[in-house]
């Protein structure tokens, strides 16, 4: 059985979408074209599989879900629908010919917003519907809107003074550092200057002046701003020095990888792995970022050992094998007098430590491993298995899981990360 | 230093049978249809609320190993929640539920916490309250061998029971198995987030647990499942254990 949508240029992003889920064509048909009639853009899918790939392809504002399905119950399709980060803020309408009160408190318990029972009135339908995307209308965004990269844009200054000519004074003498900032983007501020008795507004991490003193004060305090604003300037200049010291770091982890190993490409799928695992497992995005630069510098102590034994092809004798196993202790040493790469230096030291103290190169076991870890372990692990190495051929990704469970059975690797990877692969997000 | 950890009084359990069945939607519904004309609803449990139970394991996996053959302790925390929540250890109270199986029945022991003093109890913190109960006991050798929250489930559960809770019904609905990644026993652990779905069982899992003698209606019953079921189930622990380490074929039995 098909679904039925049409074509998606037709989808304005302003139309309410919905997606029916209901294995009786006659009854979809006569849902959508209601619908429809009212403005609405509907997909329908006949079986809960369908179904859930709609939902996931279209993210839809509403969901119309019948329980009986042929091939799986409502109840699962909205169990999946509630479970996964994309799609648990979109509302769920059960429409059911069961209208037992445990179903009803069976199906409302499974997260949908209401329960209609067949045979309904399609006034009532619409009114349903209205009701709960009037409140989806009132809750945050699913998704939070994207923010461009600020590398390229002059430093935003904010001022909140109510003294218009006083404000212009101070926006004057800012501007060699600073742009003034309009009150609509406060997530590009990065220096926020107001007045006493004015509340400052959330702006992240941008550098907050409270004006403080006596009407005398304010000629006093408003020339000292230049020279607090230009620190702030320069305190926005080291951040991004570091940043891009940072990059420069792992873009020469980048180049000793393509020329000391076989498969020069690992260490950045590594890190797109790893950082998709972490989101999986609902890691925020400071430790996505630090999973990221951790799977890009793991292997950068390999650039202190010989370039012929690093990229060596076949069996390794114990002595070779033990100088390649101190590479994660020398890329911690290269990188310690670099501060602000503290907080992956656990994924550099212990990448290829297992949970049961069998690993590399300390021996360290369970809770002394971290989570960010854990996580770049099976991600290097899986994508190692799909590339064809010296020694072994690529192994499909169905097998290189099989081959990373029976790793989690034998106490090496963490079984809720190997799951997270495995639901991934199962459910075709690679 | 050890941590107080205030605790309710366990409630002592004697050995307990159990029976437990995989059942379709269909067969389900008639067998709490007869279930409810001899039974009343479970008082503590608020009808189809969801339950939450986090399992523990070592990291050789001790515990499952034990339970594929049919001896095990268990550890494992429960909680009840009116709306599935993606977080767990969250709640002001938790509970603790110690429970030993061996193929003459259960016992079954269970403690009342703060959630938040859970990450102490896995890093083997005395409990004085707890001193000197067998169970406990054993549940702390256990803990010393390093388990740590593996595997949940979840689950709307409908309850039925007799007087003094001799016989208890119970059918379990949108049944759900979830990865627990838990890195640390540090108190910043919990609250908890649940990990993947691992799998998601689309039919009921119906139980009864009683005392001494299943009264005759209730074995009538049971012939009657028997004849219907899809299969005798395995423990809730088992087939979460044999989702999580891959063993999928094992999993479906």
């Amino acid at each position: 059985m098909m679904s039925t949508m049409t074509r998606s240029a037709e989808i304005d992003t302003a139309t309410t979408k919905i997606v029916i889920v209901e294995d009786d064509p006659a009854s979809a048909d006569v849902l959508k074209r209601r619908l429809e009639a009212n403005g609405m853009f509907v997909a329908h899918g006949p079986t809960g599989e369908e179904g859930l790939r709609l939902v996931r392809e279209l993210l839809p504002d509403l969901v119309l879900l019948d329980v009986m399905l042929p091939d799986t119950s409502g109840y699962e399709v909205c169990l999946k629908i509630k479970s996964d980060i994309l799609t648990s803020r979109i509302p769920v309408i059960f429409l059911s010919a069961r209208g037992d009160v445990f179903d009803k408190v069976r199906g409302l318990s499974s997260g949908a917003v209401d329960y209609l029972t067949k045979p309904f009135h399609p006034a009532e339908l619409l009114a349903r519907v209205d009701a709960v995307l009037r409140h989806v209308e009132t809750e945050a965004p699913r998704l939070a809107p994207q923010i461009e990269s600020g590398a390229a844009r002059r430093p935003q200054a904010l001022v909140l003074v109510a003294d218009n000519e006083r404000r212009a004074r101070i926006e004057s003498k800012l501007r060699d550092h600073f742009d003034a900032a309009s009150g609509a983007a406060m997530q590009e501020v990065d220096l926020v200057i107001v007045e006493e008795g004015r509340q400052s507004p959330n702006v992240g991490d941008a550098t907050v002046l409270h004006l403080s003193g006596t009407t005398d004060d304010v000629a006093r305090i408003d020339a000292e701003l230049v020279r607090i604003a230009d620190l702030a300037a320069r305190q926005r200049t080291l951040r991004s020095d570091l940043k891009a010291a940072t990059d420069a770091l792992i873009v020469m982890a980048k180049a000793l990888e393509e020329h000391d190993r076989s498969s020069p490409a690992h260490g950045e799928q590594t890190a797109e792995r790893a950082v998709a695992l972490a989101r999986a497992l609902h890691l925020d995005e400071d430790a996505q970022s630090r999973i990221r630069m951790g799977a890009q510098l793991r292997d950068v102590g390999y650039a202190r050992l010989p370039s012929e034994l690093v990229a060596h092809r076949g069996q390794l004798s114990k002595e070779e094998r033990e100088v390649l196993e101190r590479h994660p202790l020398l890329g911690e040493e290269l990188l310690r007098g670099f501060t602000p790469l503290g907080q992956v230096m656990p994924i550099v030291r212990m990448h290829h430590e297992h949970l049961d103290g069998s690993g590399y190169p300390n021996r360290v076991r369970g809770e002394e491993i971290p989570l960010e870890v854990r996580i770049v372990t099976v991600a290097d692990r899986y994508e190692a298995l799909l590339v064809d190495r010296p020694d072994r051929a690529a192994v499909s990704s169905a097998e290189a899981i099989r081959m990373l469970q029976e790793q989690v059975v034998r106490g090496h690797l963490d079984a809720a990360v190997v799951a997270a990877l495995a639901t991934m692969v199962r459910e075709g997000a690679e | 230093m050890p941590t107080t950890l205030h605790v309710t009084q366990p409630e002592t359990t004697e050995r307990r049978l159990e029976r437990r069945f995989l059942l379709t939607e269909e067969v389900a519904r008639m067998a709490m249809r007869t279930v409810s004309s001899h039974l009343s609803l479970a008082r503590d449990d608020r009808p189809y609320q969801w339950s939450t139970t986090v399992y523990c394991d070592t990291y050789d996996w001790r515990a499952y190993q034990d339970a594929e053959r049919g001896e095990s302790l268990q550890l494992r925390f429960r909680e009840y929640h009116r709306i599935r929540p993606d977080r767990v250890l969250a709640a002001a109270r938790t509970w603790i539920e110690l429970k030993e199986d061996t193929p003459n029945g259960s016992v079954k022991e269970r403690f009342g916490m703060a959630a938040k003093h859970v990450p102490a109890l896995l890093r083997g913190d005395d409990i004085p309250q707890l001193d000197g109960d067998a169970l406990f006991s054993r549940g702390k050798k256990f803990i010393a061998r390093g388990a740590r929250p593996v595997v949940a489930t979840q689950y709307n559960r409908i309850a039925y029971s007799g007087a003094q809770d001799r016989v208890r019904i119970t059918a379990d609905h949108n049944l759900m198995y979830l990865a627990v990644p838990w890195a640390t026993n540090a108190d910043t652990a919990v609250p908890a987030r649940l990990g993947p779905v691992l799998a998601q069982e689309p039919n009921v899992i119906f139980e009864i647990k009683w005392f001494e003698e299943m009264p005759d209606w209730a074995a009538r019953l049971l012939e009657w499942i028997e004849e219907s079921a899809h299969d005798r189930r395995q423990s809730k622990f088992v087939v979460a254990m044999r989702h999580l380490l891959g063993l999928g074929s094992k999993a479906a039995s």
